[in-house]
């Protein structure tokens, strides 16, 4: 067979590469049973726990159904869990097997390759949320429901506002965006997935406990920097419809530094290995 | 045109030396077998010459292109099969030969192109869509030599490529890299010594982190302390023979290695290197009328050459 080298079709394309990793990254997701029993877990939990918020619901009100699905402690107990699932593989996995050594010596930068899975445990992470995108159809269709069959007023049964969808949605997209590559960098640091998932959880929890810390303490004069940084009441806001730009500043600035941090920690051990 | 050239290349991990200022050249075209003990620092060679492990002091140049300063460019020109074949297990053969073909920046329809090519030189064709996690060792090593002949890169840097073959598909890769040879530049690491003298044209010897030669494997052994070496089988008084060939200049010195039944007295002749006393030694012994059923010059093996570089005693 001829193989003429100058004939070869190339390109040198940054997104091109960026594109041929962040494809086969997603692949790795969706087509291996690891994407899947993650997005069952999710699943089932979601579903059990709207099911229980429904009942909170029926004693409480006042607020949107968002808001009570994420502003609760049960809530935070299984998200802060998806975060080291999805990254733990990342860059543990490839080092344990030894394919960063085939990745690496291809001519790709260590950046295209953090981007690449960055943006792929991203896509992937939205696309759990996925089925929250039919809460504002589920709860029409039970305010429907209600009408015809007790024929009192839809609005009252469900208290339901799209804002607090958007919102709500909204803040997930942006938390997330920081929590991926904090699950990325920890993956970067080492070849095994359970210390790096054990490490990324820690981070997580501390991060969440940082937000809490006004209500332990109380007001003091540091405090509005804890106000500033806790995600549980950005999430709070968000889902009851209050969009602020400021989290969205402080995650996005968050995820860049973290990322610049992984891209660091793969180049360093690569030197020192 | 040298193909590649390294300049001093230093790699120490904490305190092991693993490679300690190699520097050589490779010219286009060569086939260049690195030799060495395990743990000699073949791998940590090749792995800072694909630009994985940079180097703590020296740099190397591949195809003029320095694998600091131009690390992607460098890379472009490089076919890489790293050691024990890291693969996605979670792939398939095509699906994987495809990824890797992007990554290298092939595009458009020479990517389909590309994947026949190298699936039909590596014979794999019949295991295509197979999922890697089933492959056999010796059809991961073919996908792995695949994956290194994608785009036609102009150096193939093969850490042990037939580690963990059986003989016929040692055969067979061994066949392939001589085909590739005609138009790429090809470095591979080996225990097989056989293999090296088969196919390779250049030899480095690297022990405990230093290159110890670099040369062809005909120059190598022309010099080694085992190239001048004669056994002689005679029967007659063993002290005359023994003396009248040591007086002779090139001779070094004359072991009795013992006395076969029958009466044989068996001889090695210590000589320089590169000398033949056999003529010699057949001259004396017939001017005494003894009977001689043997006189072998020994020819030095890559094997001699590899002992000798790298014992310890």
């Amino acid at each position: 067979m001829e193989n003429d080298a100058r004939t070869i079709k190339r390109t040198r394309s940054y997104f091109a590469t960026l594109r041929t990793i962040y494809a086969k990254e997603l692949r790795s997701y969706l087509l291996t049973p690891f994407g899947w029993v993650i997005l069952a877990c999710t699943m089932g939990l979601q579903g059990f726990w709207l099911q229980t918020v429904l009942q909170i619901m029926s004693k409480a009100t006042g607020e949107g159904v968002m808001y009570y699905i994420l502003s609760n402690v049960t809530f935070w107990f299984f998200y802060i869990f998806i975060f080291p699932l999805i990254t733990m593989r990342t860059f543990a996995e490839e080092e344990r097997m030894g394919t960063l050594e085939g990745l690496l010596t291809a001519p790709v930068t260590t950046t295209q390759i953090v981007l690449g899975k960055y943006f792929a445990a991203y896509t992937f992470y939205l696309v759990l949320w996925m089925p929250m995108m039919l809460y504002p159809w589920i709860s029409r269709l039970g305010n429907v429901y209600t009408s015809f069959k007790y024929g009192i007023d839809p609005e009252g049964v469900i208290v339901y506002r799209l804002a607090d969808w958007y919102g709500a949605f909204s803040i997930l997209a942006i938390t997330g965006l920081f929590f991926i590559a904090l699950g990325m960098a920890c993956s970067a640091t080492t070849r095994s997935q359970i210390i790096a998932g054990i490490l990324s959880t820690c981070l997580m929890i501390s991060y969440y406990f940082i937000g809490r810390v006004t209500e332990l303490w109380g007001e003091f004069p540091a405090a509005p920097i804890f106000h500033y940084l806790s995600c549980t009441e950005h999430v709070s806001a968000f889902s009851r419809g209050l969009v602020d730009t400021r989290p969205l500043v402080l995650y996005v600035s968050l995820a860049i530094l973290t990322l610049a941090l992984t891209k660091r920690i793969v180049d360093y051990r690569r030197w020192r290995r | 045109m040298s193909m590649v050239t390294a300049e001093h290349l230093h790699k120490v991990f904490g305190r092991f030396v693993a490679v300690w200022d190699a520097t050589f050249s490779i010219d286009k075209g060569e086939i260049v077998g690195f030799l060495g003990p395990n743990g000699a620092g073949k791998t940590t060679t090749m792995k800072m010459l694909t630009g994985f492990m940079p180097p703590n002091a020296g740099t190397a140049n591949i195809a003029g292109y320095d694998i600091l300063d131009h690390p992607l460019e460098a890379r472009r020109h490089i076919g890489y099969m790293p050691e024990n074949v890291p693969l996605y297990d979670e792939m398939r053969v095509y699906e994987y030969l495809d990824y890797r073909a992007r990554l290298k920046g092939i595009t458009g329809s020479s990517v389909r192109q590309q994947i026949g090519y190298v699936i039909d030189q590596c014979g794999l064709e019949p295991k295509r869509s197979n999922l890697i996690s089933t492959l056999s060792k010796g059809y991961r090593q073919r996908v792995g030599l695949a994956d290194a002949l994608l785009g036609d890169p102009d150096l193939l840097i093969l850490d042990e490529p037939t580690n963990g073959l059986d003989p016929n598909q040692i055969r067979q890769i061994r066949e392939l890299i001589r085909t590739l040879a005609e138009n790429h530049t090809v470095i591979l690491s080996t225990h097989i010594l056989s293999e090296v003298e088969m196919i390779c044209n250049k030899v480095i010897i690297i022990d405990q982190g230093k290159i110890k030669a670099s040369d062809s494997p005909e120059n190598l052994t022309r010099n080694m302390r085992a190239a001048g070496r004669v056994s002689v089988e005679f029967k007659g008084d063993l002290d005359l023979i023994t003396k009248e060939l040591e007086s002779y200049a090139p001779v070094k010195k004359v072991i009795h290695e013992g006395t076969l039944p029958g009466g044989w007295h068996r001889l090695l002749v210590r000589a320089e290197p590169g000398t033949d006393t056999r003529e010699k030694a057949a001259a004396i012994l017939m001017s005494h009328g003894f009977p001689v059923r043997h006189i072998y010059r020994h020819i030095p093996k890559l094997e001699d050459v590899f002992v000798e570089m790298t014992r310890r005693d």
